[in-house]
């Protein structure tokens, strides 16, 4: 079977993508391994339309919903899509057709667990975190290391603990850890705190219980079961200082999930995908991406979910003319 | 017997509950951060300072981790 469309990602850009396409009447597969991608840990949303505070799993099973109504079986075939959770795909081949050369071309998109053909492909898969590479961060992730503050800020009740990255990111996890934690550390490499809250860095910098180490970075986590300390250094004086903590929560940014790619698109040095910004078209005709993982400007669920749109109307009119 | 140790707040552990809900699978929901005996039992069986951790019949899954609680519950995912 050869799909028209198959889409990659279950984030709002693929999750959009989706619903645009399905709309088109394109024969449509969406692979993801899970829904929500990074929204899901979104503590609390306040920038996007019809809802003036949600969280970010409220909102991922709101647009699952959505989506879910397109589905070939519960829309009674009204609309061809289809849904497959549990999927990771593991790479994109452009396929050779040999012979008749008016044959349009496809692509193969092999998952973990089976090889689907699609005549076009929308990249959604978003950002990943950006993982700390020091001595002990692998060996103490989940032993003390966390880099999901909503799932375990409560774990951490009366512990102390610090929190690496003071960016936006950052400083929300601090927030969520001042209802828990005894005594919390903020790790900012910065000469002050940044960020678009101006409100919440004054509620950190008076919280009694909230330490904020200015122009530090952090060089070493030891522990022996569990994380029990670290070693930071100051990036001023260079001077190196251990501070005892049980948990440590990291906020250091995201890479663009384009890895599996292997250079078959055309990415910028940070890895995001280039794209055409009118038909999120990539290097390779019949390829679109959108959301996250593109070089779009502003990383927002807003943007994602409209280039989500945007690219299922480019595959749609690339199908079109094909 | 099932056993999902989580927090009100963890998107993953959403996702886990509703993912058993939706395979008709009966757990008992424990939420660590209000149940300090329950968040030591946790760390100890799993070694984990993290949820989700699920206990099927005595064999410990750290995080959403689908295939395996498949694999481990005879169901088909």
């Amino acid at each position: 079977m050869i799909y028209d469309l198959i889409i990659i990602g279950g984030g709002p850009a693929a999750i959009s993508a989706a619903i645009f396409a399905a709309r088109k009447q394109l024969k449509t597969l969406l692979l993801t391994r899970e829904f929500g991608g990074q929204l899901m840990e979104g503590y609390k949303i306040e920038n996007y339309l019809g809802y003036w505070a949600i969280s970010g799993v409220e909102l991922v099973q709101k647009f699952v919903e959505h989506l879910k109504r397109f589905d070939k079986k519960a829309s009674q075939g009204d609309f061809d899509l289809e849904i497959k959770e549990g999927e990771t795909v593991l790479s994109i081949r452009l396929k050779q057709n040999e012979g008749d050369e008016r044959e349009s071309k496809n692509f193969d998109a092999q998952s973990n667990k089976e090889n689907y053909q699609g005549k076009a492909i929308i990249i959604a898969t978003g950002k990943s975190e950006r993982k700390l590479e020091i001595p002990g961060a692998k060996e103490f992730e989940g032993k003390g290391i966390s880099y999901c503050a909503t799932c375990d800020a409560p774990i951490f009740r009366d512990k102390i603990v610090a929190v690496i990255g003071a960016g936006d990111a950052g400083q929300d996890t601090v927030w969520q850890l001042t209802k828990y934690a005894s005594k919390i550390y903020l790790l900012n490499r910065y000469d002050e705190l940044r960020g678009d809250d101006k409100e919440l860095r004054e509620r950190l910098k008076k919280d009694k219980k909230v330490e904020i180490l200015n122009e530090v970075e952090i060089i070493e986590i030891s522990g022996e079961k569990f994380v029990n300390g670290l070693v930071y250094r100051s990036f001023r004086t260079k001077e190196e200082r251990k501070i005892n903590v049980n948990g440590i929560f990291v906020e250091i940014g995201s890479t663009p999930a384009s890895m599996f790619l292997e250079g078959l698109l055309r990415c910028n040095d940070k890895g995001e995908i280039i794209i055409n910004h009118d038909s999120c078209v990539t290097s390779v005709p019949g390829i679109f991406a959108a959301g996250d993982v593109t070089d779009a400007l502003g990383k927002q669920i807003i943007i994602a979910a409209g280039m989500g749109a945007k690219a299922a109307l480019g595959a749609y009119n690339y199908l079109k003319n094909q | 017997m099932v056993k999902v140790y989580s927090t009100p707040t963890c998107p993953y552990c959403h996702t886990l509950k509703a993912f058993l809900k939706e395979k008709g699978v009966e757990f008992q929901d424990i939420d660590v951060s209000q149940d300090e005996k329950a968040l030591n039992e946790m760390i100890d069986k799993s070694g984990q300072m993290g949820v989700p951790v699920s206990d099927i019949d005595g064999q410990i899954v750290i995080g959403f981790d689908r295939e395996k609680i498949c694999q481990l519950l005879k169901i088909e995912c």
